[in-house]
């Protein structure tokens, strides 16, 4: 018998009234991997989290998790644990009891629930804070309590319902970092929600982007990055500048019918197009001149971002920018410029 | 540079402003001072009038003295009257704290048909006068017998009457209360194996405790304090303290009527201190618990 | 698993529904039963069906007498309490914090005390021997004693005294829902403090007002024990009419019929309550 699937999502569907949040979503996940689910707010990740969780009711498809049909299934029948957004500690309990709760839950003897509370504690660095209260802990270090909290049971599939998401930036970079590092020493099988993709490219073996229900694509960060499946996935991902072209007889015009001087490698056919390019694969001056695409553009102004400048540009109606390291200015304010791309870089979507 | 000739039409009459709030300010005063009077007036005679020596119920008092104290205390009548208010509240508290808890969680957790009818159904008898109630009961179960006994003259009926009262109370405080519940909390204790009953005897109920006691002190305060309902619902071995106070009204004026004022004011405040112990000792735990204060 | 999801929600409302059905719910149908029953001698009742007690009824000068002295002691009473409410309730509101806790639990001292202690009170208040007659004595204001128990005013201000912290309660939280910059900016500008009081919080207040002497109104129209006991005795209300037929003449279907009148009473107040609450919340929505 082949080894299965820590989890599996076949055809699932969630409806509100006539609203479809999860639309046909079918996923498998092994054992061990760390799959993350990203999207805007409306794409149904969260929703998809919470069906496998068992906290909303399944309209369509099967979910199973170790092999096991769970579709119905309440919660507490489930082989799941969830690590919330707020954390979800139980104020009145300290935070050896949050811990322990889980493991009682399951009839674990008392001896072996402190011995495994102690040792997770030791895991997620929390030793020493057994007694306190949630009231009486940070933010991160509650975040860090409900980590241990769920996986001190040793789910068939722990579930992030984009727990980073309250804190603030550095502590987010923290936690991340743990629990990448928890999921390299202990190896479990993780769904993980957020709208970050820095977050999700970081810590994930695998990608599911999702739109409105559905996922578009589902791959390794850097496949996801580099060769993205859909117009969608290409804007979400990674940030990028957007050129609405018309096309009439190899020539480019823009929305007013103003001529655009665009010079294309490979000339589009006759119609409404959307450009695509990366802000760091746009290059002036001398590797402009030998770039595949060029366009003429005249400086707008420019913005200091720390590690690089982002140079705005207009041709026309158009308008893009360019992200330089370093503070050579390209050129006098006001003044046109070559700007040149390659192929690779450039993605056309017809409208 | 001269000044503007004319001042402008829109000046403020401050002087005739400042007059104005003064009054306001005095009157407001005046009126605090007079609620106050008249909220205290009740209560400072009849703390007065206990203490007094003399037989009768007359201004001014000449000799104070425990007598009537000591008097209340001797006498089983009223003692047991103390007694059977004592039982009955504390009966109605629970009575009323467990179904109208049940009851306002099902209202938070659930979604089900004629939530709006059944909330009519369930409030409605805290609008309608004490007699109104105490007549319906007395007539409907004044001839049943259960097993031997009259049901007519109990004390459990008179806890389930005082719970037309009380239960409705609870359930708008537990509701209100619920409403403030994090769900996800709940969610967490699912997801962690707690099936519905553990839920919500390990981790909702805690939660909201201090709403529990205070609706279960707010039903034992009624119920000590209510006597239209008990006066058609108790006999002689019954009857409440309040109801014994109201037969003795017309009959015996004595400061004895006084010290049942007094005492009862007193068990409801002894019951509100406890409760106020509680609310600080737990709140005195959950902030301070196990440890020096957590680190950034 | 499906159908005890199903039944969970009517199994944890079940104890609350029994006892307001067959406590409450019940005993109304008994009673609207044996309001009809007959009554034709010494006996509690006789199975039957008339309508004589309730003909009796708007025949009777009596029990006329006593819903028109109800009512009229119910408004006035509440409209008082109202007052009064209004009045303590916004001088709290505009007062600083330190002081509201104490006012707040001086509001509190009636509703934690029983009302015949509360009757028992005014009655050692108002007699010629009580602390009035004694106090305007001695300060030489009248030369001799006055009794003002049993008498209309004395059950007037029991009434009040009773319903007044309800009222209060209300309309301080009414007074908390609104923004006391407004008064600022009104003071701002130019207005006086009583046209302040005129132009903006009266309106902003109207509901609570109207909810409150609904409240109040519906809790006074029932009361019995307070007006018998401090009133003269002809203050007959329905209230005391009601214990009168039912433990004094021991008339079983009449009391029922007295306590149907004025079940009904009440709940038609408490549909027209709603009613006004509902257009004045589309009003102002």
């Amino acid at each position: 018998m082949p080894q299965g699937y820590a989890l599996e999502l076949r055809g699932v569907r969630r409806r509100f009234g006539s609203v479809v949040a999860v639309d046909d979503v079918t996923l498998e996940v092994e054992k061990g991997e760390f799959v993350t689910l990203l999207g805007p707010s409306g794409s149904g990740k969260t929703s998809t989290l919470r069906l496998i969780g068992g906290f909303e009711k399944l309209d369509g498809g099967h979910i199973l998790i170790d092999g096991q049909r769970v579709d119905h299934l309440p919660p507490y029948s489930r082989d799941t644990a969830t690590i919330f957004q707020s954390g979800a500690l139980f104020p009145h309990k300290t935070v050896a009891q949050n811990i322990a709760y889980g493991l009682r839950m399951r009839g674990v003897a008392e001896a072996e629930v402190a011995t495994r509370v102690h040792g997770i504690l030791d895991v997620v660095r929390l030793s020493g804070y057994a007694d306190r209260y949630p009231a009486q802990l940070s933010g991160g270090q509650k975040q860090r309590v409900a980590l241990a909290r769920s996986m001190v049971v040793q789910p068939a599939v722990l579930l992030f319902d984009e727990p980073l998401s309250a804190l603030d930036l550095s502590l987010r970079m923290q936690l991340r970092a743990e629990i990448k590092r928890l999921h390299d020493e202990i190896g479990f099988t993780g769904i993980f929600v957020t709208h970050d993709q820095g977050e999700a490219m970081a810590m994930s073996s695998r990608v599911a982007v999702m739109d409105r229900g559905r996922i578009r694509q589902i791959d390794t960060p850097e496949k996801v990055f580099h060769e993205p499946a859909d117009e969608f996935v290409f804007t979400f991902i990674g940030e990028s500048s957007c050129l609405p072209v018309r096309i009439a007889a190899g020539a480019a015009f823009d929305a007013s019918g103003a001529p655009v001087p665009l010079k294309l490698a490979r000339p589009l056919a006759d119609g409404e197009w959307r450009i695509h390019v990366r802000p760091f694969a746009l290059k002036f001056g001398e590797q402009a001149a030998r770039a595949e695409n060029r366009l003429t553009a005249t400086h707008s102004f420019v913005e200091f971002l720390g590690q690089f400048r982002r140079h705005h540009v207009r041709a026309g109606d158009l308008e893009l920018f360019v992200d330089v390291e370093g503070d050579e200015p390209p050129c006098a304010p006001g003044a046109s410029l070559e700007i040149g791309w390659n192929d690779a870089d450039m993605r056309a979507y017809r409208r | 540079m001269t000044e503007p000739a004319s001042v402008s039409a829109t000046a403020i009459p401050s002087a005739r402003g400042g007059l104005e709030h003064r009054l306001l300010k005095l009157l407001g005063a005046i009126f605090l001072v007079v609620i106050v009077f008249y909220i205290a007036v009740p209560i400072l005679v009849t703390v007065a009038m206990s203490f007094n020596d003399a037989q009768m119920i007359r201004f001014p008092i000449k000799a104070w003295s425990l007598r009537w104290y000591a008097d209340f205390a001797g006498s089983p009548q009223w003692m047991d009257a103390l007694k059977n208010s004592f039982v009955i509240a504390a009966g109605t508290a629970v009575i009323s704290t467990v179904s109208g808890v049940l009851a306002a969680w099902s209202f938070e957790r659930h979604a089900f048909a004629g939530k709006g009818f059944l909330y009519l159904v369930i409030m409605m008898p805290l609008f309608m006068p004490g007699v109104v109630l105490g007549l319906g009961v007395a007539m409907a179960f004044g001839g049943l017998q259960i097993g031997g006994t009259a049901v007519y003259g109990s004390r459990v009926l008179v806890m389930l009457a005082h719970s037309l009262w009380a239960m409705p109370l609870v359930f708008m405080l537990m509701e209100a209360t619920f409403r403030t519940l994090d769900m996800r909390v709940v969610e967490a204790s699912y997801d962690l194996g707690g099936r519905p009953l553990r839920t919500f005897l390990e981790i909702v109920l805690p939660s909201v405790s201090t709403g529990l006691v205070s609706s279960a002190l707010f039903a034992f305060v009624i119920s000590l304090n209510e006597f239209v309902m008990a006066l058609f619902l108790t006999t002689r071995d019954t009857q409440t303290l309040p109801v014994l106070m109201w037969l003795s009204l017309r009959s015996a004026g004595t400061p004895r009527l006084a010290v049942a004022a007094v005492i009862l004011a007193s068990v409801v405040m002894a019951s509100l201190a406890l409760v106020m112990v509680f609310y600080a000792w737990r709140l005195r735990r959950m902030r301070s618990g196990g440890g020096r204060a957590a680190a950034a | 698993m499906r159908t005890r999801d199903r039944l969970a929600p009517w199994l944890l409302m079940a104890p609350a529904l029994s006892i307001a059905v067959v406590f409450f719910g019940l005993p109304t149908l008994f009673m609207a039963r044996m309001s009809f029953n007959l009554r034709p001698d010494e006996r509690l009742y006789v199975p039957g069906f008339t309508f004589e007690h309730y003909a009796g009824l708007i025949s009777d000068p009596l029990f006329l007498a006593a819903i028109w002295t109800t009512v009229r002691l119910a408004v006035m009473a509440s409209l008082c309490t109202v007052l009064l409410g209004y009045g303590f309730a916004l001088l709290v509101w505009l007062k600083p914090a330190r002081w509201r806790l104490g006012f707040i639990a001086l509001a509190v001292c009636p509703l934690l005390i029983s009302e015949i202690s509360v009757i028992f009170g005014w009655w050692m208040f108002f007699p010629r021997n009580g602390l009035l007659s004694f106090a305007l004595v001695s300060s030489h204001l009248i030369d001799d004693k006055i009794s003002l128990l049993y008498t209309e005013f004395a059950a007037f201000v029991g009434l009040v005294y009773l319903s007044l912290p309800f009222c209060f309660f209300i309309l301080l939280s009414v007074f908390d829902g609104i923004d006391k910059s407004l008064l600022e900016a009104s003071a701002d500008l130019c207005a006086r403090p009583l046209t302040t009081a005129r132009e903006i919080l009266l309106p902003l207040t109207r509901t609570g007002l109207v909810v409150a002497f609904a409240q109040s109104f519906i809790w006074t129209i029932g009361s019995y024990a307070t007006p018998s006991a401090l009133g003269p005795d002809t203050l007959w209300t329905i209230g005391y009419l009601i214990q009168e037929q039912m433990l004094g003449k021991h008339n079983w279907p009449k009391a029922a019929a007295f306590s149907m009148v004025l079940t009904a009473g009440v709940a038609l107040l408490m549909v027209l309550m709603r009613r006004l609450m509902a257009q004045r919340k589309a009003f102002h929505a």
